[in-house]
């Protein structure tokens, strides 16, 4: 057998994804079969948490330890009131991250992979009903996911009494009507509920009070399709893949002004230096490296310094920042730090749900005084004001984990690039040449929607 | 939601700043703290409505043990309350964390606060003030919106908004309303219709009370405005159903100004009904009696005593009947009855309803003479509900938003079996899905209730009946194999649809703990109460049944008071007239009442057979019109009296202010009818016999019944052991200068010779009574200050003293029955387009006085909904008609015009709708169904368009008419008699 060292994209075809019988051919769905013919729930569920894998969608949760939590009925009376109607299997592909496109990439790519993964997912918790909740900008994704379904429907690889056994599984594809918060595993249910899509609050958590208030686990799309891999070679297999303290590989991305922006699936704890100058190809011409998020706009900021640090849960924490998705954003030596910043907090103030008061009235605010600043009318006050902004809006103090996000570019940017603020204070302007990113000065005009009183 | 009297519940120990505090167990911490009357601010949560977590305003740092010095940050609304914990309200970080989530509010918070309706009230200036949060660091600019006209009643100003979501928790899940929602997202929540227009919900006004900020304003109140602390209030009942919510009324200038929830534990807790908070206007209205009629006056500027009694002399000796209300006080009521006497009392009800007055002393004389009826508190702990015969969303509003939650108590209980506690509002509504509690209702017309029923029948008063009895026959029998055949053969005489409820209650009642049956009088229908009866009696027989309540509702608000005066001589609205065309009686003494039960011929029938018609009411009726007296009777807010609710709770109303003469209480005028009228009956010589003083008080009156009257209920006062306590705040302004354009001498205090409550600001602060005229606590100038004023939040008053019951007594009498007209209603015949049509309820015309007010006569020409007619579905399309199309309705000699609308659930015959002219027709009439030409449409329309501008002109002149009495304030010296200044 030869040794597969890319399990997640050794399958991808981006042209034409392959048909259930070809995939299958090249080993497909035998995870799934091992799972429901050869392991009670409970095998599969110390299995995977033998394998540690962590969640990829940006927390880095111990899998096992979440489904875990999924109460389990041996007997399954459905008249027994306690035993719940319904249980269910959430994909979480609604990948709106900036600076990240994995999912997209194995969606595109080998659809059947997820299939198979929710299969195995479902049975260990005792799911009858699945959604793959998808962004809905991802329209070919959504096509590809539906054609595999279909097909595994047709082979009695989803329905009732799935290849023969007990086991019955229904999985729908969910196209999301938009907007980041929906990542979020708990507004992501109040989405999927048709609701306005406000994170919920926790405890209770969604494995007691879920979509319908029934049993449900959400997780990201990539720690899924990593689950018949496991199934097929086992959890020390999956350990063996990385020489680092965190198991399995994982798909880096970068984007940003490097010589070939690109995804790539590598063993756990690859340097950042390997990632950027191996993979990516180092920086484009002209250009030096200046900083870095490592893992999507709510991470903080790297410096050059940091390029041996390898990218895990652990190492990446160590030095102050968090792996998320680990797609590399590269910020380049003629680009404006601030600029950049600025940018950031305009999504996230976009994209807050407007729930609780620090999110929702901290990021507009930041991103009026970052305005400022970038346009050279900020004050030295300013920076106290941002400095304030950043405790506001940290954990603990919000409803859910966005605006502690959005705060992380800006808390780092403060810390690193003190002097980039200072200097457009102090000169009165931005002294980047501005090419793409933000080119006009911005007046700050009334919010979509609302009118100037007369 | 939790029972939470204050003393019965576990407790631990929570260390607030190092101090030990005994908490109730099931409390969130932020209730717990306020509970102990420490000052945390808060804006999302609230105590009927549970924790969100939304605004973060109320975090507090909490310790992991003594030693711990850093602490960490929760958010106490949604933290539970555990033995042993500590936090700090006064720890560095969570004070600054506090200001700067009113610092963020206050980014977008539009500098309103000199015209906006809330400055002083206002639950944001006084968390602001609270967290010291005083200067502003934010130098962008403010987010806008437009705002909505949301209806007559509910004013909308979007850009105060602070997105606490309280607004549409309340709305859409508290209160079931449809037409509200939140739209949009990040800094841009709005909170509003999909499109302008009328809130359709029965509780849009408590979104006033319920707003933090003045996004949500009382519109009759900023028409006419003046600040809260400007206001001049007592507390007051409700007087426009029989609920008996408590409010307080606020007064300034001569003039009602606003009505607001005045907290009751057992009651209506935090909310009121629209008709509740805005029926109030009828005080100002344009009908208003201001001056008698009949009475000669020596002087044109004043009529006196003396005036009335010489011309009163003049009926002396004649026989009077006396005709009480069920709208008039229960002081008022008794001292009729005890004038005319019993024989020649009457109720005002004709024999129909006086059939209904018997079946309901029934009821209470069988079920209440030991057990008292649940409060509305109680209501919502029962998770069983049967409902007869009522509308309540219409008829007792705020009983069914009692209900309404009641339904939720399945789906609170399955959170509790997860740990999941009843304040964590959003997981129990998650978990509770759609579960609702079991309901079952049967009415003719459909009602909001009938989304939470798990199945509900559209049937006429006597099939209802019929359905009664099949229960009750059905749980009385033995349910053993035997009878097998016995129980499907009774049951074969009703359809599929009926068998199934049947069949679902009987297996439902006997699992439920705290089952409740609802029924009333508004359908007029003895018939279902003595079903009622039977069915309470078969329940009560079966030992494996645990306690069935029952609540009996009545439609008017001292509709029980004088229910207790009705007895085997009380006469009916026939014998009335009887008694006078026979020459047996001379004439009527008319006690508030509009005698809304009597046709045009009745009414002349009434003027041609009396010799003299004494008129005492407030508001001008058809009575009045055809009265040779006409005594201008003071409204609730210009009185004092008592009403006793549907449980027999005798409440007192108490006068705001003194309003102009010769506007006098009922009772007042009563006592100088007694005086000039020398009536001789044997208790009518006892009241001259004993009475030695002038009654000037209701004190005194009270004092000479008890001395009396063995049947009057000892009403003490717990007041006179303590000062008077102030009708006004501390900080009511323009006291000197309020009649400077008279006089620069300031006015004299008018005095109260009740000596309950002083028209001033002098006097014991409002909190050290049980009733309470405002609601005010250092710092908390908003009605949140009630915090203050309880044992516990969400507990009972912390001067809290038993409310007085009326005992239920009723001897057994058999009143003649005379068949009125509205028994025959149509038989079989929907060939020759014959239905029973019954109203639906209406909540702004269904109380004569609160329809009186303004704001609801312009809702009842209503632009933005046609009078409908539901009808059956199989039917409609038999004719080949359409929804939407234009029907004539006609019954006696009435044709009105309505659209129709297709309702599957109707059985053949029955049709029900909103046409305003057979609103009185409570029991049904019959109405013969053709199709509508369209000029007769064009012409309906005219017609209300019409109506509409004309009451939209009276609405304005009402507001010009009071702006200008601002200017010339009534000064009274004595809150006393004809003869007190």
């Amino acid at each position: 057998m030869t040794e597969i060292i890319r399990p997640l994209t050794h399958l991808v075809n981006l042209k034409s994804p392959l048909s259930l019988s070809d995939y299958i051919s090249e080993g497909g769905y035998q995870g799934a079969s091992k799972a429901i013919h050869e392991f009670s729930p409970k095998q599969v569920l110390d299995l995977v948490s033998d394998s540690e894998l962590k969640g990829r969608g940006g927390a880095g949760f111990p899998t096992g330890m979440k489904w875990s939590c999924v109460p389990m009925f041996p007997d399954n009376d459905e008249t027994d009131d306690d035993v719940p109607e319904f249980k269910y299997l959430v994909a979480n592909a609604d990948e709106m991250e900036p600076g990240t496109f994995k999912d997209r990439y194995l969606l595109e790519g080998v659809p059947h992979q997820l299939v198979e993964a929710m299969i195995i997912g479902a049975y260990t918790i005792a799911a009858n009903r699945g959604y793959i909740f998808l962004r809905g900008e991802y329209h070919l994704a959504a096509k590809r996911l539906q054609q595999a379904i279909d097909e595994a429907y047709q082979q009695n690889w989803l329905g009732n009494n799935i290849q023969g056994t007990k086991f019955s599984f229904d999985l729908y594809v969910h196209t999301s009507a938009g907007r980041y918060i929906c990542g979020e595993e708990t507004a992501l249910i109040n989405a999927l509920e048709g609701r306005r899509a406000n994170p919920r609050a926790k405890p209770p958590f969604p494995q007691m009070s879920g979509l319908f208030g029934k049993p449900t686990v959400v997780n990201n799309v990539e720690t899924l399709c990593n689950l018949p891999h496991i199934l097929k070679h086992g959890a020390g297999w999956f350990k063996a893949l990385s020489p680092d303290s965190d198991a399995g590989t994982k798909i880096y991305a970068a984007c940003g002004r490097v010589k070939s922006p690109g995804l790539w699936e590598l063993p756990m704890g690859t340097t950042i230096r390997e990632i950027l100058y191996q993979h990516a190809g180092g920086m484009a011409d002209g250009l030096k490296l200046r900083g870095l998020l490592p893992g999507g706009a709510s991470t903080d900021f790297l410096l050059p310094e940091h390029l041996d640090t390898p990218m895990d849960f652990a190492s990446i924490s160590k030095v102050g920042s968090r792996l998320g998705t680990g797609g590399l954003i590269v910020l380049d030596d003629q680009n404006c730090p601030v600029a950049m910043v600025l940018n950031l907090l305009k999504f996230f103030a976009q994209e807050s749900c407007g729930f609780c008061t620090p999110c929702r009235d901290g990021t507009p605010w930041a991103v009026e005084v970052l305005t400022r600043i970038e346009n050279g009318k900020g004050r030295k006050e300013d920076l106290d004001t941002l400095h304030n902004l950043c405790d506001f809006m940290w954990l603990g103090k919000t409803h859910c984990a966005l605006a502690p996000g959005a705060v992380e570019p800006l808390k780092s940017a403060l810390r690193y690039f003190i002097d980039e603020f200072e200097q457009h204070i102090d000169n009165g302007c931005c002294s980047y040449q501005q090419q793409g990113i933000t080119q006009q000065t911005h007046v700050v005009q009334p919010s979509h929607g609302g009118q100037f009183h007369g | 939601m939790d029972d939470k009297k204050g003393t019965s519940s576990q407790k631990v120990t929570v260390y607030i700043d190092d101090i030990a505090y005994q908490v109730n167990k099931e409390n969130n911490l932020l209730a717990g703290v306020l509970s102990q009357k420490l000052n945390l601010p808060y804006f999302c949560w609230h105590p009927s409505m549970g924790s969100v977590g939304a605004c973060r305003q109320c975090a507090v740092t909490q310790y992991q043990d003594e030693n711990d010095t850093r602490g960490r940050l929760v958010m106490a609304c949604m933290t539970p309350v555990s033995d042993g914990m500590r936090i700090t309200l006064q720890d560095k970080s969570s004070a600054k964390f506090r200001e700067q989530v009113i610092g963020a509010m206050m980014t977008n918070h539009p500098h309103d606060c000199p015209v906006c309706a809330e400055g002083g009230e206002c639950h944001l200036q006084d968390m602001t003030v609270m967290t010291g949060h005083n200067s502003r660091d934010y130098q962008g600019t403010k987010r806008t919106f437009n705002n909505q006209y949301l209806g007559e009643l509910v004013g909308h100003e979007m850009n105060r908004c602070i997105t606490c979501y309280r607004c549409s928790r309340f709305y859409n899940d508290y209160a079931g309303g449809k037409d509200f929602g939140v739209y949009g997202s990040k800094n841009q929540v709005y909170f509003g219709r999909q499109k302008d227009g009328t809130l359709e919900s029965e509780f849009s006004g408590n979104l006033v009370e319920v707003c933090p900020t003045g996004v949500f304003t009382n519109k009759l109140f900023s028409a006419h405005y003046t600040r809260k602390w400007d206001l001049q209030s007592a507390p007051s009942v409700c007087a426009h159903c029989s609920v008996g919510c408590n409010t307080s009324i606020g007064e300034r200038y001569g003039s009602v100004r606003r009505v607001m929830n005045r907290y009751s534990y057992d009651l209506n807790g935090y909310f009121l009904c629209d008709r509740g908070r805005y029926g109030i206007g009828f005080v100002n209205g344009e009908q208003r009696i201001k001056k008698a009629k009949g009475i000669s006056q020596a002087s044109p500027e004043k009529l006196t005593r003396l005036d009335v009694s010489k011309s009163l002399a003049h009926f002396r000796g004649k026989r009077f009947m006396g005709i009480g209300s069920a709208r008039a006080s229960l002081e008022a009521n008794f001292y009729l009855k005890q004038m005319v006497g019993e024989e020649n009392f009457s109720a005002g009800y004709n024999g129909q309803q006086m059939a209904v007055a018997k079946a309901h002393q029934q009821l209470l004389n069988n079920y209440f003479t030991k057990d008292r009826m649940l409060s509305l508190r109680e209501v919502e702990q029962c998770d069983f509900i049967l409902l007869i015969g009522e509308d309540l969303t219409k008829t007792s509003p705020r009983f069914a938003l009692a209900l309404r939650q009641a339904c939720r108590n399945s789906g609170i209980e399955k959170a509790a079996s997860m740990g999941v506690a009843s304040w964590q509002d959003s997981a129990v509504r998650t978990i509770s899905g759609k579960r609702n509690s079991p309901f079952f209702a049967l009415h003719p017309t459909a009602t909001k209730l009938d989304e939470l029923t798990e199945q509900h029948l559209l049937l006429e008063p006597d099939d209802i009946e019929k359905v009664m009895l099949a229960l009750t026959n059905l749980l009385g029998s033995d349910v053993n194999e035997k009878n097998n055949e016995k129980y499907e053969k009774q049951l074969k005489n009703y359809n599929t649809e009926q068998q199934l409820f049947i069949n679902k209650i009987i297996s439902e009642l006997v699992k439920a703990k705290k089952p409740l049956i609802v029924t009333g009088d508004s359908l007029l229908s003895a018939k279902i109460l003595s079903a009622t009866n039977k069915l309470m009696a078969c329940l009560e027989n079966n030992p494996d049944q645990k306690k069935v309540n029952l609540v009996v509702l009545a439609s008017a608000s001292n509709s029980i008071g004088l229910l207790s005066l009705i007895d085997e001589k009380s006469l009916s609205s026939e014998q009335v007239l009887a008694k006078l065309s026979d020459n047996t009686m001379d004439g009527v003494i008319c006690l508030e009442q509009e005698l809304a039960t009597f046709t045009d011929k009745e009414l002349t029938l009434l003027r041609d057979n009396s010799e003299t018609i004494i008129v005492l009411d407030h508001s001008e009726s058809r009575v009045s019109a055809i009265a040779d007296i006409v005594l201008p009777a003071a409204a609730v807010s210009e009185s004092n009296g008592h009403f006793v609710n549907y449980q027999g709770r005798i409440q007192r109303f108490s006068q705001v202010h003194a309003p102009i003469l010769p506007i006098l209480d009922s009772w007042k005028w009563l006592s100088y009818i007694e005086k000039s009228l020398e009536f001789s009956t044997t208790s009518q010589s006892i009241l001259r016999k004993n009475k030695t003083k002038i009654i000037e008080t209701l004190d005194q009156l009270h004092h000479h019944f008890t001395e009396n009257f063995t049947s009057w209920p000892v009403i003490g006062n717990v007041l006179l052991d303590q000062n008077p306590v102030a009708r006004m705040t501390p900080r009511a302004s323009g006291r000197t200068s309020q009649a400077a354009n008279f006089s620069v001498h300031e006015t004299k205090v008018v005095q109260d010779k009740d000596q309950h409550y002083r028209f001033s600001m002098e006097g014991s602060k409002p909190n050290t009574v049980k009733d309470m005229p405002f609601t005010w606590a250092p710092g908390w100038n908003s009605n949140q200050s009630i915090n203050h004023h309880q044992v516990e939040i969400q507990g009972q008053l912390s001067n809290y003293h038993e409310d007085l019951y009326l005992a239920f007594q009723f001897s057994n009498f058999n009143h003649k029955v005379e068949q009125t007209s509205d028994d025959t209603l149509a038989g079989d015949s929907p060939a020759d387009k014959k239905f029973n049509y019954f109203p639906q309820g209406s909540l702004f015309q269904g109380e004569w006085q609160s329809a009186l007010t303004a704001e609801f006569d312009l809702l009842k020409y209503s632009l933005e909904k046609n009078p409908t007619l539901y009808l059956s579905t199989e039917f409609s399309e038999s004719q080949g008609w359409s929804q939407g199309q234009w029907l004539k309705v006609t019954a006696d000699n009435m044709n009105c015009i309505a659209q129709l609308k297709c309702d599957a659930r109707l059985p053949k015959n029955l049709v029900y709708g909103d046409i305003y002219d057979f609103i009185n027709n409570k029991s049904g009439i019959t109405v013969k169904l053709s199709e509508a030409t369209e000029p007769e449409v064009i012409q309906q329309q005219e017609s209300r368009i019409n109506g509409y501008q004309l009451a939209k002109e009276n609405q304005k002149n009402i507001l010009e008419r009071l702006k200008i009495s601002d200017q010339h304030i009534p000064i009274r010296f004595v809150a006393g008699g004809l003869d007190d200044a």
